[in-house]
């Protein structure tokens, strides 16, 4: 099964995507894709935290920063927690090397590749597409590229929902018991 | 009228193409320069309407509740930017709260309201 999770930030998306990859994954191998590179020390601090949250769980952490069906496929197969796409688009747009027009596409075919690789998946993305703001022509570039990958994940998974104060929109298919 | 709402890139008008079957060509994209033709069956970026309208020192939910007879059979598409913090510069502010206060009137003469959400739409109404 392929579930696609968004919403607004701190909204229980993460907290239910590892709900519902562990009830997925049954006794075979649970990844969890590890997107963020840190930066700084709140960073290292965030991360620390997560994983002191999955403790317990069963995830083996996988580092994919970029190209993640790449570090993945080279596993046997299982169930993926892949939190978040936000996070990896960033990492393959924004460089020390500069912007990359080219991202959002080459993110898009990685994670569209790492569906049909899972045996189950759970994506968790971000909903930053309802406010006022007037953007640079990058960022909104990324906005854009954020909201095509979404909606190709979307379009190619079972279940979409809307995580909003931890409580489920269903807005396709059915989330499993 | 149908009207479509949903954040920016959410595959609005792409779910109007393949529910009405509107042609590009039937399909009006406001501006803040020049505003809305409601002389075609689809009539997007309703929010750069409600900008032209702020900018001409006209509120927009007046404006286009006066051109009724207009829009009455059409497809109206909006961007929902009613989210996010209070902006700083005071013409956003009040072009986010006007759009607001359009799409509620709107809402309430439409026949269907339709929420787009990653390419999926919620029907609200």
């Amino acid at each position: 099964m392929k579930i696609f999770l968004s919403g607004g930030a701190k909204n229980g998306k993460s907290t239910l995507a590892q709900r519902l990859s562990k009830t997925l994954a049954g006794s075979g191998p649970l990844y969890y894709a590890a997107t963020m590179i840190p930066h700084d020390e709140e960073d290292e601090a965030r991360v620390a935290r997560h994983l002191r949250e999955r403790e317990g769980w069963g995830f083996e952490t996988v580092e994919c920063p970029l190209e993640p069906h790449a570090a993945m496929e080279k596993r046997p197969r299982g169930t993926v927690l892949f939190d978040s796409v936000t996070a990896l688009l960033a990492n393959e747009m924004f460089s020390a090397r500069g912007i990359d027009p080219d991202a959002p596409q080459r993110a898009k075919q990685s994670l569209l590749r790492l569906a049909d690789w899972a045996e189950h998946i759970v994506f968790v993305s971000d909903f930053l597409y309802s406010d006022a703001g007037q953007y640079d022509e990058w960022t909104n570039a990324y906005r854009r590229g954020l909201a095509e990958i979404d909606r190709a994940l979307c379009a190619a998974c079972d279940t979409v929902a809307e995580v909003c104060a931890g409580a489920v929109i269903l807005h396709k298919g059915v989330l499993p018991e | 009228m149908d009207l479509m709402i949903g954040g920016a890139f959410q595959g609005k008008t792409a779910y109007a193409k393949e529910r009405y079957g509107f042609s590009d060509g039937e399909i009006f994209t406001c501006t803040a320069e020049a505003g809305a033709d409601f002389s075609y069956p689809c009539v997007r970026r309703l929010e750069q309407y409600a900008l032209n309208c702020l900018r001409r020192g006209i509120a927009p939910e007046q404006a286009i509740l006066a051109r009724r007879e207009e829009w009455k059979q059409a497809v109206l598409i909006c961007d929902d930017i009613s989210c996010g913090v209070v902006p700083m510069e005071a013409e956003t502010r009040a072009w986010r709260e006007a759009t607001g206060r359009m799409l509620a009137a709107l809402s309430r003469e439409a026949d269907t309201v339709t929420r787009l959400f990653c390419g999926l739409p919620q029907r609200l109404k």
